[in-house]
């Protein structure tokens, strides 16, 4: 009986300290789902930082290419030694603009790249206009670095740095392939 | 759509629940939810949200903590609830997981600002009843000395306290969003129970 008295309170207390939640307060925390509820996995901080921020595609994807553009000139193209950073804008860019359903997108991108490292003056060539969008091998663009290599972009926005012997086969390879 | 406050309503009463039906149909339900939460559906987090909300607000507050800073632990709940998204075991596990989080988010948030004074639970108006003016008069006064008394109790019997008699979670939920063991649950609520019937006792005989 007097357990059931004090249960019978508590019930009471809990009824009696029942209030509104503000209105809004659902529709903000749904704001802040991320897109991605998944475990983000290693090597993709700075693409899940972004993500989760959930600005708006053109303008993380205009954040991104003013980043690509920094890291390019500043670096040549490679990344600090432990950072990601380019690498992940990458792949940011990448899932950003494939979200919006833009099939030539890695194209355009190299494009935006060709056309400012010629601004700067580099040496650079770009084969954009004649490559098949879909070859994820082909050379996109190449320009010269500063110890005589060359670094190339290829369809997938895969990099690499290369000496100007495996430049010329890897251009070979590309002319094979169209000449079939 | 219409069947969510549904939902949370029998989640919110599921210890409660009496017919097979109602609770073979939350037992789905919940199934769903955990399922598409665990594949990192969009929707579902959502769903969650409307669902649960409200109760973790109000565990919040029935804890102690502001209207403000309940607002902001209950987000702060949410947001640790999709980084541990791969925590969710099964839809059983749903309550204690979401719960275990906030708990764990409000600890945190008493430790950041130890020292700085936990606010009282706030009282509504009078609950509907069908007693005499008498009686009624007589219960709100008991329930205004509980409420002092739950709210001078320390954190770790009040989150007891507020986990199975206000939040209505079972024993094995509660123990577990309390991360102890379902027989140290147990003892904490015998001791908090104790402390608050001595203290109503003290004040009124008729528990005595």
């Amino acid at each position: 009986m007097k357990e059931e008295k004090l249960q019978k309170l508590l019930n009471g207390l809990a009824k009696a300290t029942e209030e509104p939640v503000r209105p809004g307060l659902a529709e903000d925390i749904k704001d802040q789902i991320p897109h991605r509820l998944t475990r983000h996995r290693t090597g993709l901080d700075t693409v899940s930082i972004i993500i989760d921020l959930r600005i708006n595609k053109l303008t993380a994807a205009a954040a991104i290419i003013i980043t690509l553009i920094l890291c390019a000139s500043l670096l040549d193209g490679r990344d600090l030694p432990g950072s990601g950073i380019y690498q992940d804008s990458k792949m940011l860019v990448k899932h950003l603009l494939s979200a919006q359903g833009l099939g030539r997108s890695e194209i355009s991108l190299a494009r935006t790249r060709y056309e400012y490292l010629v601004e700067k003056g580099k040496e650079a060539a770009y084969y954009g206009d004649s490559v098949d969008p879909e070859d994820s091998n082909a050379v996109l663009m190449q320009w010269r670095l500063s110890d005589g290599k060359y670094r190339i972009i290829f369809g997938d926005l895969r990099e690499r740095t290369v000496s100007a012997e495996e430049l010329v086969k890897l251009q070979s390879r590309m002319l094979q392939k169209k000449a079939r | 759509m219409e069947q969510k406050p549904h939902l949370a309503h029998l989640i919110h009463r599921h210890r409660d629940l009496e017919t097979g039906k109602e609770k073979k149909y939350l037992e789905e339900r919940q199934d769903s939810l955990a399922a598409r939460l665990r594949a990192g559906n969009h929707a579902a987090a959502a769903e969650l949200v409307d669902i649960y909300h409200g109760q973790i607000y109000l565990y919040m507050r029935r804890l102690g903590h502001s209207c403000q800073v309940s607002e902001d632990l209950t987000q702060e709940s949410f947001i640790q609830a999709w980084q541990h998204i791969g925590q969710l075991r099964s839809a059983k596990a749903l309550n204690s997981w979401l719960y275990r989080i906030a708990a764990n988010v409000s600890k945190r948030h008493i430790r950041k600002y130890r020292g700085r004074k936990l606010f009282s639970m706030e009282a509504a108006d009078l609950p509907d009843s069908t007693e005499d003016e008498y009686n009624k008069v007589r219960h709100l006064e008991q329930v205004g000395r509980l409420k002092i008394a739950v709210e001078r109790l320390p954190v770790k019997l009040r989150q007891v306290i507020v986990l199975h008699y206000m939040q209505y979670l079972t024993i094995a939920e509660a123990a577990e969003a309390a991360e102890v063991t379902e027989g140290t649950f147990k003892s904490r609520l015998n001791r908090a129970l104790k402390v608050l019937r001595n203290q109503i006792s003290s004040e009124d005989g008729e528990l005595q």
